[in-house]
């Protein structure tokens, strides 16, 4: 097994005869990481592309593309071709230098933050910053940039359109998305996505059973901020044709559904890291790096990392093709009555929790806290303390908003019943006198 | 602290980025563009703090900055500003004489800032040599055991959890007092914008509400008549 994985430290040796340690270390490695990530990255998005076909192909009970290759394993390689050699067409009245622009600003935004997510342990991971966490947030919020600059140089309606929706949609979830990771923060007790993933590790947890609720929010507000069905009102095939890139054609076109498909890796490699525990699997570490096989350990995990990865993405196209779009009104009521408040309940519940394990640390000899050195690790009784705490927090925040979002209009759920009222029909709560007399409804 | 190697290169690229896109940001005739260079030189003065090794400044400038701050004004200038933008679309730069104006403040600042450096670096010299040597140590063997950072020089820091404990324990008063505000800001704007007629016009209050308010105001009288048929 050792002879197998030796090619890295065989590699290693070969640069030491031409470069010094230091070059090696800072330019040589990180630049190989990089290629890499970027090639498979770009696969990726080519291979996404067949990926949702054939399934939703499977949903449909069709067979999806056949033609091109074995499978159509060969489509994405023709559709590559054809987009490349199409015609980069650009509209007479687009203001030239934006329209240029926006679609490298969104695949820069998007590859961008793959330098600081952990794929693995050592060498697998680019760098690994104190303000990993951060930085993805940030830098994936310029993504919007480019959306907006392309809707308005593009200079028509329905790009304009596209782009105002993107922009006040992508706004209101980010707020949610920011939110909702502070309560896993609690635990990682770092911004670092390498250390998030330590902590996890140590305290051979994965954040989501502390952290059901965020988990959620999560989830829920990263599709959103991806602008993928149901919540694809920017590029809303059947109103806006194709929303903020309308007019752009071939080449550019394909920078912008390449971004498209690298942040949905990026959500959910970030969802991945801080909730589902990283590159960390229970035996793993035990099973090889203790027994000194550390290239078998690292490959491992990422394999570990990937297979992860891959769970998260099948649910953006399992949701792309189950759920319908939601209309613009319900996506701002989903947004700002209930992710975001519930993402701020999170946050004080998740306080309290640990504070109530902090409080019940030593008394009466129950002892919950391990230590504090890398993360926060709790003994056995307090990681049941901490479920239990989870799962009420979740059931607690859904009643509550549920109850204060009663009356509020989503999904339509009150004119609903403010019919069944007016009509008189008892009917769940008891309602309020009617307004009006019944016999004026019809 | 002064920066060699691959920092200095950086430090004078990221630095004269900043004050050209700021320059540019007077001087260009879309507001568009204006608002694109603005956007530039904020990334660049980001980067600059990185320099300082003040990361979690540089991750929020770029998050609120660029990703908040800009995309509102983007937003705004694209619904606003539309009959300016179509008659000053041929031009990129503003008036000969604007850019000229610009251009003398830009080198009047630029003159201004550099002399008031130079004094203050000569007067730092001056203060305390031994206090100077001390501090850098200090520091230096301080960072001996952090993790080296890409360019070799320099090392990962861990100010954020400096800043955020800093935060929380010795400025928790002025920090919670911000937030007060903001929250009134919220409230305050949400109150400015949404009256009780608005929402009754989408139907969008509690029915009791509206019958209560209805007896004292006559047209949310004559709103909720419409309503109720």
């Amino acid at each position: 097994m050792l002879v197998f994985f030796a090619p890295i430290d065989f590699i290693n040796q070969l640069l030491l005869k031409f470069f010094s340690a230091g070059t090696i270390n800072h330019v040589i490695w990180p630049f190989i990481q990089i290629g890499l990530v970027v090639t498979i990255v770009a696969g990726w998005v080519a291979y996404a592309t067949y990926l949702e076909r054939k399934i939703s192909a499977f949903m449909q009970a069709r067979l999806g593309p056949m033609r091109v290759g074995p499978w159509g394993l060969l489509q994405p390689i023709a559709d590559g071709i054809k987009l490349l050699t199409k015609e980069d067409f650009i509209p007479e009245k687009a203001d030239r230098w934006i329209f240029f622009f926006a679609p490298y600003i969104a695949v820069a935004a998007a590859f961008i933050t793959f330098s600081v997510i952990p794929f693995g342990p050592d060498w697998a991971v680019i760098t690994d910053v104190n303000i990993g966490l951060l930085f993805v947030l940030a830098v994936s919020s310029v993504g919007v940039l480019a959306l907006i600059l392309a809707g308005w140089s593009s200079n028509s309606k329905y790009s304009l359109l596209g782009a105002l929706r993107s922009s006040a949609q992508m706004i209101s979830y980010e707020v949610a998305m920011g939110l909702s990771l502070v309560g896993a923060l609690m635990f990682a007790r770092t911004l670092s996505l390498s250390g998030a993933v330590n902590a996890q590790q140590l305290d051979s947890v994965w954040f989501f059973v502390y952290q059901p609720l965020g988990f959620l929010i999560f989830l829920v507000s990263g599709i959103a901020e991806n602008n993928r069905a149901p919540f694809d009102l920017p590029e809303a095939e059947s109103e806006l044709v194709a929303g903020f890139h309308t007019e752009y054609s071939g080449f550019r076109w394909s920078l912008f559904f390449m971004a498209e498909y690298a942040a949905m890796v990026i959500v959910s490699a970030v969802a991945v890291t801080v909730y589902l525990g990283g590159w960390y699997f229970p035996f793993v570490y035990r099973l090889t790096e203790a027994k000194g096989y550390h290239n078998l350990y690292v490959i491992v995990s990422l394999l570990v990392f990937i297979s992860k990865l891959l769970a998260i993405l099948y649910l953006y196209f399992w949701l792309r093709w189950t759920l319908p779009r939601f209309r613009y009104d319900q996506l701002m009521d989903i947004g700002w009555k209930w992710l975001i408040p519930s993402a701020l309940i999170n946050i004080v519940i998740s306080a309290l929790a640990i504070f109530v394990i902090q409080a019940l640390n030593g008394w009466h000899g129950i002892k919950t806290i391990d230590s504090l050195s890398a993360g926060l690790n709790l003994t056995a009784t307090g990681k049941a303390l901490m479920i239990v705490m989870g799962l009420a927090g979740l059931g607690l925040t859904g009643l509550s908003l549920a109850r204060i979002n009663w009356r509020s209009r989503d999904f339509n759920l009150k004119s609903q019943r403010r019919n069944i009222r007016l009509v008189n029909v008892p009917k769940g709560k008891p309602a309020v006198a009617p307004i009006a007399p019944a016999a004026s409804e019809s | 602290m002064i920066l060699t190697g691959w920092e200095a290169v950086f430090f004078w690229v990221f630095s004269i980025a900043a004050i050209f896109a700021a320059l540019l940001t007077v001087m260009a005739r879309n507001t568009i563009h204006s608002a694109l260079f603005l956007i530039s030189s904020l990334v660049s003065v980001s980067a600059l703090f990185i320099l300082l090794r003040a990361e979690f400044i540089a991750g929020v400038q770029i998050l609120v900055y660029v990703g908040g701050v800009m995309v509102l004004f983007l937003f705004v200038i694209m619904l606003v500003n539309v009959g300016s933008e179509e008659r000053g679309s041929e031009e990129i730069f503003n008036h000969p004489r604007q850019v000229t104006t610009s251009v003398i403040f830009c080198a009047l600042l630029v003159g201004g800032l550099l002399y008031a450096i130079n004094v203050g670096y000569e007067g730092l010299q001056k203060r305390d040599e031994t206090a100077v040597t001390v501090a850098a140590g200090q520091r230096t063997a301080d960072e001996q055991n952090l993790p080296e950072a890409a360019t070799g020089s320099s090392r990962i820091t861990k100010e954020t959890e400096r800043v955020g404990s800093g935060l929380y324990r010795y400025g928790s008063l002025p920090f919670e007092i911000a937030s007060v505000l903001l929250l009134v800001a919220i409230i305050g704007s949400v109150m400015l914008a949404r009256t009780l007629k608005q929402e009754a016009a989408v139907d969008d209050t509690a029915p009791e509400i509206l019958q209560r308010e209805a007896q004292h105001d006559p047209e949310i009288a004559k709103l909720q008549s419409t309503i109720a048929q």
